[in-house]
């Protein structure tokens, strides 16, 4: 199938529009393409660098208090710490942020609930675990009741320590998610 | 006045041999054991008789060197006297069984659930007996119980499987620990109870009727806890909570370390009120060693607790003007920016923002720092001016007083009813506060008035914090002008190991009472460490107070009670 049966073009142009190549593949494979082949040619170009790029100025987070942890992610939004200048950016749903910041201790109660809230989280999406807590259980490691392995769970990009980490770490931690993007060494891999 | 012996006496001549081994410790603490079966009848005549009519909490106590279980029954008086009853029932350890006290008080519902799931202690004439902190798996283990073998347990994620239950949800099954196998502890059989979801349908009565899910993650919820709404129409018929979505067992892990690795945990208790949590909690310990702090230590104590008072109200008062509606959304910005300054000063001194382990047994950790005073009183001017300002916005605001006035109103006899504590009960007309009421620190050297309300709505309550963030300046710049200079910390050896005994100390936290139990056996580590907190109350009074109200004012309501859900599940 040659490009002239879909526009007309002088056979000339078409034989010749044949041999033309576009990042090692031939032109008419490109123009005859489905949205995984989209993505595919996107993967491989530096127009990905361009879309990380939007992505990473732009995280929105998920405002979901949990445990002490919760507090300086309130404080974290508010003026005398300002995260609206690195593009980052409190929501109070899940449908429309991209981050979640697992701020707290995770029980047995509250475990399908999180999980479910990373579901309904649309893509591209990444998740960050703020505090000892979150990480391992931190005080309350040994409890009956809380889960001290959240990474088994969730793709986590960064750990954030601390009980609670003051706000500079939250900026430190999202910082450390930017360039995790850049680099495209997120763990989802976008 | 009306003293513990006045009561003692006269419980013992009105039942004469229902009460054992009867104590007045200190002056105004009453403890007895009372006979089982005379439970409830002592306690009905220590209400009718002798104004006992705050119930305060319950605690239960497993002591299995004597195959017993003992609940101990907090009773206390709203302002007519100042004396706490503790009296203690005992239950032997197989087929554990007292009797309840929910005919007497409203309150004592939640306590006894708490005492049942966890302790496995059946409640007689209990109207719900069914689990209110823990998830279904743990329903019928009796995590609490000392013989427990689920504890320590280091896997609980890798146990973890994922399934999809009947009703189409996904969730988790954690099986039992392999020490719980081992030792063939496993429960057989578990108890029987209806699901929330199942009660919430038998409510639903007629075709307009529906359930609406506020929660567990909500934009409007200080913390993950689920409120289901029975609403018809606009209107909310019944209101359901459930909590326990964040329950990390505090008091199990308490009991497994020390004395002092205990205070780092009650930080963790409620993040707002960390000051408030420490002391309560070394409070109790030193009335078991007998000591007492040095007085520049008390007053340094009563610095940090005021400032932290003041950066929990600005932040509490804050968040509910957000929750409420954008309307009023800039001075929660500028109030966080006043907090920024009142936690640079409370840094100053411990070290931390948020969980401090500053109070010690018997003193502090740090003293002041050089230039403390003058940088704390800058800061204080500067906080007194802003409440100002704010009060003046909201009360010229036409849109905030129609939105709050008369909006969840709670009558005097009402919030002694369901239990509230501190601002709430206070913007209810009753002046009930632990530093007038039960004075503890030096706080009865102190001039301060305790602010009251008589509207005992969303408003008042709301003005009640801003005025007590005044008031708490107020000691503040008392205090640093009265502080003597001398030594913070009392002589004590390493290992901390109390005389066997039980002590309750209750302090005013910023959100009402906060006790702690503690009960020792000469060992280092507290055989049983009972948290009283004041959002518990708050949170059980919530479902009456949303009766009747419209969709649109649950928030106005659930909200100025200023909650904290990690101090609810512990």
């Amino acid at each position: 199938m040659g490009i002239s049966d879909v526009i007309p073009l002088p056979v000339v142009v078409d034989e010749e529009l044949e041999k033309w190549t576009i990042w090692g593949k031939p032109l008419t494979d490109v123009w005859f393409t489905t949205t995984e082949k989209i993505h595919e040619i996107i993967e491989m170009g530096p127009i990905k660098n361009v879309l990380n790029w939007g992505r990473k100025n732009s995280l929105w987070f998920l405002m979901q208090p949990m445990g002490c942890c919760g507090v300086e992610m309130l404080v974290f939004g508010c003026p005398p710490y300002d995260c609206d200048r690195f593009g980052i950016f409190p929501r109070a749903t899940p449908r429309q942020v991209d981050v979640m910041i697992i701020s707290g201790y995770i029980t047995r109660k509250y475990l399908p609930a999180i999980k479910n809230l990373w579901e309904q989280i649309p893509e591209p999406k990444w998740v960050m675990a703020i505090g000892e807590c979150a990480i391992s259980g931190g005080p309350f490691y040994d409890s009956y009741n809380i889960i001290n392995n959240t990474g088994r769970f969730f793709p986590i990009d960064v750990y954030v320590p601390g009980c609670p980490p003051r706000p500079e770490k939250f900026i430190e931690g999202f910082r450390g998610l930017q360039e995790k993007i850049k680099q495209r060494e997120d763990k989802r891999g976008y | 006045m009306t003293t513990a012996n006045d009561v003692l006496s006269a419980l013992q001549s009105a039942f004469p041999g229902a009460i054992e081994d009867a104590k007045v410790d200190p002056e105004r603490q009453l403890w007895a054991t009372i006979k089982p079966d005379k439970i409830v009848d002592v306690c009905k005549y220590l209400r009718d008789n002798h104004n006992f009519d705050h119930y305060s909490g319950a605690a239960g106590v497993d002591k299995i060197n004597e195959g017993l279980f003992e609940v101990t029954e907090l009773l206390a008086s709203h302002g007519a006297h100042q004396v706490v009853a503790l009296l203690k029932v005992k239950t032997p350890r197989d087929n554990p069984s007292v009797k309840s006290l929910t005919g007497l008080f409203w309150n004592a519902n939640w306590y006894e659930r708490e005492i049942w799931e966890m302790l496995g202690i059946n409640f007689e004439d209990h109207p719900e007996l069914y689990p209110l902190l823990l998830s279904d798996e743990l329903v019928g283990v009796w995590p609490w119980r000392k013989d427990y073998k689920g504890y320590p347990d280091y896997t609980t994620a890798e146990r973890a499987i994922e399934r999809i239950n009947s009703e189409g949800y996904m969730e988790y099954h954690i099986p039992p620990t392999e020490a719980e196998i081992e030792a063939g502890t496993v429960p057989v059989e578990r108890p029987k109870y209806p699901s929330l979801r199942e009660r919430e349908e038998m409510e639903i009565k007629g075709e307009s009727e529906m359930i609406l899910h506020l929660g567990p993650q909500h934009a409007v919820v200080p913390g993950p806890f689920l409120l289901d709404l029975l609403v018809d129409g606009e209107r909310v018929k019944k209101a359901f909570l459930d909590v326990g979505y964040i329950h990390k067992g505090i008091e199990k892990i308490m009991e497994n370390r020390t004395y002092v690795q205990g205070i780092p945990i009650t930080d963790r208790l409620c993040y707002m009120a960390a000051l408030t949590n420490n002391e309560a909690y070394c409070g109790s310990v030193e009335r078991l060693l007998g000591i007492e702090a040095p007085e520049r230590a008390q007053y340094i104590r009563m610095i940090l607790e005021e400032l932290s008072r003041i950066q929990s109200h600005l932040l509490g008062t804050g968040e509910f003007l957000t929750l409420i509606g954008s309307a009023v959304f800039c001075p929660f910005l500028y109030m966080i920016i006043d907090r920024e300054d009142v936690l640079t000063c409370i840094e100053s001194v411990t070290g931390a923002r948020i969980n401090h382990s500053f109070v010690r047994f018997g003193g502090v950790r740090n003293d002041l720092p050089d230039g403390f005073k003058d940088m704390t009183l800058d800061v204080l001017k500067k906080v007194r001016q802003k409440t100002e300002e704010y009060k003046e916005l909201f009360l010229s605001d036409s849109i905030y007083n129609k939105r709050m006035e008369g909006v969840g109103v709670l009558s005097p006899s009402e919030a002694r009813r369901l239990g509230v504590s501190g601002p709430p009960l206070r913007a209810s007309d009753t002046p009930y506060d632990m530093r007038r009421e039960d004075p503890y620190l030096l706080y009865k050297e102190m001039d301060f008035d305790v602010i009251t309300r008589k509207e005992g709505d969303s408003k008042a309550r709301i003005e009640v914090r801003l005025d007590e963030i005044v008031e708490s300046c107020y000691i503040i710049e008392q205090c640093l002008d009265q502080i003597p200079s001398g030594p913070i910390q009392e002589k004590l050896p390493k290992r901390i190991k109390p005389d066997p005994g039980e002590a309750y100390y209750r302090v005013e936290d910023h959100r009402g009472e906060m006790g702690f139990f503690v009960v020792s056996d000469g060992s280092d580590k507290p055989v049983k460490v009972k948290a009283r907190g004041p959002v518990y109350a708050y949170f059980q009074a919530l479902p009456p107070l949303l009766e009747g109200t419209y969709i649109a004012d649950v928030v106005a309501i659930a909200g100025s009670m200023d909650a904290c859900t990690s101090e609810v599940d512990r």
